[in-house]
């Protein structure tokens, strides 16, 4: 087995035992990207100079056995929306090419802290906006378990490279659903933790009472290692939660015997594909023989929560989106007459039409007249939501649910028509509307496609969702799946 | 208050394309605005929840007014800010007249 197909925990102790160095590992998985990295188009920059410093340095650390971290010495890849000083970060999109930060999201910090080694920024949706990667404003990524599959979205490279051994684990970002839905379709964990558990300081925003950092993993082990590197309060971001961060892996192993696990029958949506039902289905099977019990429960308000989310999330996005007018940074359209008209030209020039699309819908569900009817119903739905979980958590300690109704699809199947990629996101959306964390842990395959399992609990509740995700990882040989292209690439 | 159901109308989103100062083609108009109106039609189910006595849900914090000492912290050096300026003079930002 060769050493970019490994866990962060395997290849930590292996690290620490000193049977291989930081440089040796990160080479590896530099010979990986150099051998796939045109297949999937999982990254937009690889910092292969800033990986290799960083290794050498980690491996100092590791010598002298100073100030050894969990995440020392191991490689991770960066969703594009993070910005690390001086290393260019676009969001995916055109209107930012170029842009080097002139500081760090503080995600970055921490892992930089951990001794973390860098490999690049990974591809995405313009702006996060997207369930297939396809609205990358350079290209779109491809899923590296069939190549003329979607990798979902929006944190499709960094899903990509996970999946194909092109980094050993990843941060993304998830407005609704963009860290769960591609690590379902790509087999690997993606962890959308609470609002406010981890920092939003530098992270390009999208909707900024959903947007929220999380790790993307090859298993449930490494998701504990990386959020617990990333979680807790930042002096910099206001809407960062001061609660304590618990010790993740403590409890991790603690089992389901004696839990409660909810079904939400809504979650078993039109349009489900058999194959992902019956793949959940076996799962919540096979976690009840574990030892939980498990009931079916009613969130009576799921059917609203796509609209209330296709209403929230453009307008704040409308609004953040604001700045991008061509004087700060980014890019400038040439010709333009007087002001306005260069902020017009600008945007026209530097957006893609997704963002657009959604630019013009967010405005129009603020501007006058419509604001009621829209803006302020959404919002109210939204406590609908919260209170639709907070009722079912009364009665259970977590909910089961597909992440995604469908595996991976072709390239180009949705793209014509927005409202059928917006219901990708149909099971994942709630947790986003309703403050609640959810893990997305591979349940099966289909035609050699993945299929996820998401565990939702309840808000700053993450170590139940670890340790119910571990619990049925752990039940099964799925954590020993790779994909294709990871496993010729190392034949 | 006018009835979200009626149609999003072309004039409609060329008005909002400039509130959002978004420069807008004849063809997109009507290729938004049909996108749109297929949008709005999927998100008017929003109206089939009762929401007469629920309030609104803006944010989901748990804090509210989160407030730090008043004391003055180093700033990034001006010329790490305007590193990605498209246009500058000096240590600004160069713009445009705003009117002609």
């Amino acid at each position: 087995m060769s050493l970019f197909q490994k866990t962060i925990r395997e290849l930590h102790q292996m690290l620490v035992d000193n049977e291989i160095s930081s440089v040796e590992l990160t080479e590896s998985v530099l010979d990986q990207i150099a051998a796939v990295g045109e297949k999937t188009k999982a990254y937009l920059v690889v910092t292969r100079e800033l990986a290799l410093r960083q290794a050498k340095a980690a491996d100092e650390r590791l010598r002298a056995k100073r100030d050894v971290k969990p995440l020392t010495g191991i490689p991770i890849a960066l969703k594009d929306v993070l910005c690390v000083r001086d290393v260019v970060s676009t969001a995916g999109s055109k209107i930012l090419k170029g842009f080097s930060p002139p500081y760090s999201a503080t995600v970055v910090e921490r892992l930089e802290a951990e001794g973390a080694v860098f490999l690049g920024k990974t591809n995405c949706d313009e702006f996060a906006m997207g369930s297939s990667n396809e609205n990358s404003g350079y290209r779109p990524v491809h899923n590296p378990w069939a190549l003329d599959r979607v990798p979902g979205g929006s944190s499709g490279g960094s899903a990509a490279a996970v999946a194909s051994g092109e980094a050993i684990g990843a941060l993304g970002s998830d407005t609704g659903g963009s860290i769960r839905q591609p690590a379902a379709l790509t087999g690997i964990v993606g962890f959308k933790p609470t609002y406010g558990r981890v920092s939003r300081y530098g992270l390009i925003a999208f909707a900024s009472s959903l947007d929220q950092i999380g790790p993307m993993t090859r298993d449930v082990a490494d998701s504990a290692v990386l959020l617990q590197a990333i979680a807790g309060h930042d002096p910099r971001d206001s809407t960062s939660s001061p609660r304590p961060v618990p010790d993740y892996l403590s409890t991790l192993r603690d089992g389901v015997k004696g839990m409660r696990l909810g079904v939400p029958k809504e979650y078993f949506v039109a349009g489900m594909e058999p194959a992902v039902e019956q793949a959940v289905r076996d799962a919540i099977r096979l976690l009840e023989q574990q030892g939980a019990s498990i009931e079916e429960v009613s969130l009576p308000h799921s059917d609203v929560a796509l609209p209330a989310y296709y209403i929230i999330a453009p307008a704040e996005a409308s609004s953040n989106l604001a700045r991008y007018d061509g004087v700060r940074y980014g890019y400038q359209a040439e010709g333009a007459k007087n002001l306005i008209e260069e902020y017009m030209l600008t945007r026209q020039q530097g957006f893609g039409p997704e963002v657009k699309r959604r630019i013009v819908l967010g405005t129009y569900a603020l501007s006058s007249g419509y604001y009621d009817a829209y803006y302020l119903q959404a919002q109210k739905v939204r406590t609908l939501i919260i209170d639709d979980f907070r009722r079912a958590f009364e009665k259970v300690d977590a909910l089961l649910g597909a992440t995604s109704p469908t595996v991976a699809f072709p390239l180009g199947a949705k793209t014509q028509d927005p409202v059928a990629m917006y219901l990708n996101d149909i099971i994942t959306i709630p947790a986003n509307l309703g403050n609640v964390c959810g893990i997305s842990v591979p349940c099966g395959l289909a035609d050699g496609l993945p299929i996820g399992l998401q565990v939702i609990a309840p808000g700053f509740r993450e170590e139940i969702a670890l340790q119910v995700a571990y619990a049925f990882e752990a039940a099964t040989d799925l954590r020993k799946l790779q994909s294709p292209l990871m496993r010729a690439a190392a034949a | 208050m006018p009835e979200p159901e009626s149609e999003l109308s072309s004039r409609e989103v060329e008005h909002v394309a400039r509130l959002a100062r978004l420069g807008i083609t004849p063809e997109e108009v009507v290729r938004y605005r049909d996108q749109l109106r297929h949008i709005l039609t999927a998100i008017d189910a929003l109206k089939r929840a009762d929401t007469s006595r629920v309030p609104a849900t803006a944010h989901p914090l748990e804090e509210r007014n989160v407030m730090r000492e008043d004391k003055p912290e180093p700033s990034l050096p001006a010329e790490d800010v305007l590193k990605n300026a498209p246009s500058r003079e000096g240590p600004y930002f160069k713009v445009k007249a705003i009117q002609e």
